[in-house]
């Protein structure tokens, strides 16, 4: 079936299309005129309609007009100006591309204007990390259970790794498994399960500058989400402690606000 | 006697107004009357604080008292008007007459047909605006302009008929 093909009420509509195009004609009316004049079976018909018209108009506008009339002419300003909607302009299908895309844009600079505001030297690891968070079974630890604060001295006698530390706002809490694994970098990463609220705890060396090769430091607790899971990471003597759990910044605040 | 022609701005709404009462009434006082009885009504509800909404309230305000003026005088007889298609010619036609053979025509059609054919061949309004000021639905408006079409090509037909040139 053709795309021209007219409904009854196109039909209708075309029969009473201005003769000349007016700004304020809806868009049903303009679809009909379009496929009046494209439509074979009605395009000669339309043609003759329109000429037959615009001959009418022509001689309307020559009414005569006496001077006496032509004096009331100038109380033009008793009527009022025809002012285009709000509603009538927003429901035009180009402003409401524009105000969609503009949305979009604005959305977009948001997003990435917080995200910018969150990062922090670390955190495109940290967020690694809690996609390992996510995906981490109790059984690739190994089960062990003590406060996490004793761990420090595990991880520097058994892996030789130095300062990696939990702070004294989560050394309290009990563990119940750990590892150490390399990431796909070769850094040595620490990974501890708590059974508390599920929470997992991450150490991990710290981003360095690749000048002059020293570890970028931040200052007090960064928080960060990705993927369901939020984290809040602290940086101490080269080496990045994160806590994360499958939440929100708000579920982990308490612990940090605590210490504070 | 005729009255003299004088240039008006076709964008403005009171020569069309008064275009409107002319088509209605086909008759240069009636349409006067109408015309000026309208403007005075809209500045006095002005002065009283109510200015009208729209132009469209000078048009149906100007309609009604149109069709009281011509029920006043000799009416029209009441038939059914034949109908033919649309001519090619119908152009060349039209161009024959004068706006007050148009008028004439116009006024001599049962209403809401006689409202209907003047307030579309003024050009000054878009269909839904039309709608409104004359309280119809598409379907009935295009039935009215459309068999308002047709009679008027039987009666151009029979008046000014077209020769093709051989």
């Amino acid at each position: 079936m053709s795309i021209f093909r007219m409904s009854r009420r196109e039909k209708a509509l075309a029969r009473i299309a201005p003769v000349t195009e007016k700004p304020g004609t809806d868009r049903r009316t303009r679809v009909a005129v379009l496929r009046a004049k494209r439509s074979k079976a009605m395009s000669t018909e339309f043609a003759q309609q329109q000429a037959f018209d615009k001959a009418v108009v022509a001689v309307v506008q020559t009414i005569p007009v006496s001077t006496e009339v032509a004096e009331w002419f100038r109380n033009e300003k008793l009527i009022p100006k025809t002012k285009r909607r709000w509603r009538k302009v927003a429901r035009n299908p180009a402003v409401l591309s524009v105000a969609l895309a503009t949305a979009v844009i604005m959305g977009v600079i948001t997003l990435t204007v917080t995200e910018r505001l969150n990062d922090f030297p670390g955190s495109s690891m940290a967020q690694k990390m809690l996609t390992v968070a996510s995906s981490t079974r109790g059984t690739e630890l190994e089960r062990l259970e003590t406060s996490a604060g004793g761990l420090g001295d595990l991880f520097f006698m058994k892996y030789r790794l130095e300062h990696y530390d939990v702070p004294q706002e989560f050394a309290d809490i009990k563990t119940a498994g750990v590892r150490v694994f390399d990431d796909d970098e070769g850094r040595r990463v620490a990974q501890i399960s708590v059974p508390e609220k599920r929470m997992q705890f991450f150490i991990f060396p710290a981003e360095r500058n690749p000048k002059d090769g020293k570890p970028k430091e931040f200052s007090g607790w960064k928080y960060l989400e990705h993927e369901g899971w939020a984290g809040v990471a602290k940086f101490r003597a080269g080496v990045v402690f994160m806590a994360a759990m499958r939440g929100e910044e708000k579920d982990l605040a308490p612990y940090v606000a605590q210490a504070q | 006697m005729r009255p003299p022609k004088i240039s008006v701005e076709p964008s403005q709404n009171l020569p069309q107004l008064y275009r409107f009462c002319y088509l209605m009434t086909g008759d240069a006082g009636k349409a006067q009357e109408a015309f000026q009885a309208t403007v005075r009504e809209a500045a006095l509800t002005a002065a009283r604080g109510e200015p009208p909404q729209d132009r469209l309230w000078f048009f149906r305000d100007a309609r009604w008292r149109c069709l009281q003026l011509s029920e006043e005088g000799i009416q029209a007889e009441a038939s059914t008007p034949e109908e033919c298609e649309v001519s090619p010619n119908a152009a060349k036609q039209i161009a024959q007459l004068d706006a007050e053979h148009l008028a004439i025509w116009i006024s001599a059609a049962p209403d809401p047909q006689r409202s209907a054919l003047a307030a579309y061949y003024l050009d000054e309004f878009t269909p839904r605006e039309m709608m409104t000021l004359l309280e119809v639905r598409s379907g009935e408006l295009s039935n009215l302009i459309c068999s308002g079409r047709r009679q008027f090509q039987s009666w151009l037909d029979a008046t000014t008929p077209h020769y093709d040139d051989e």
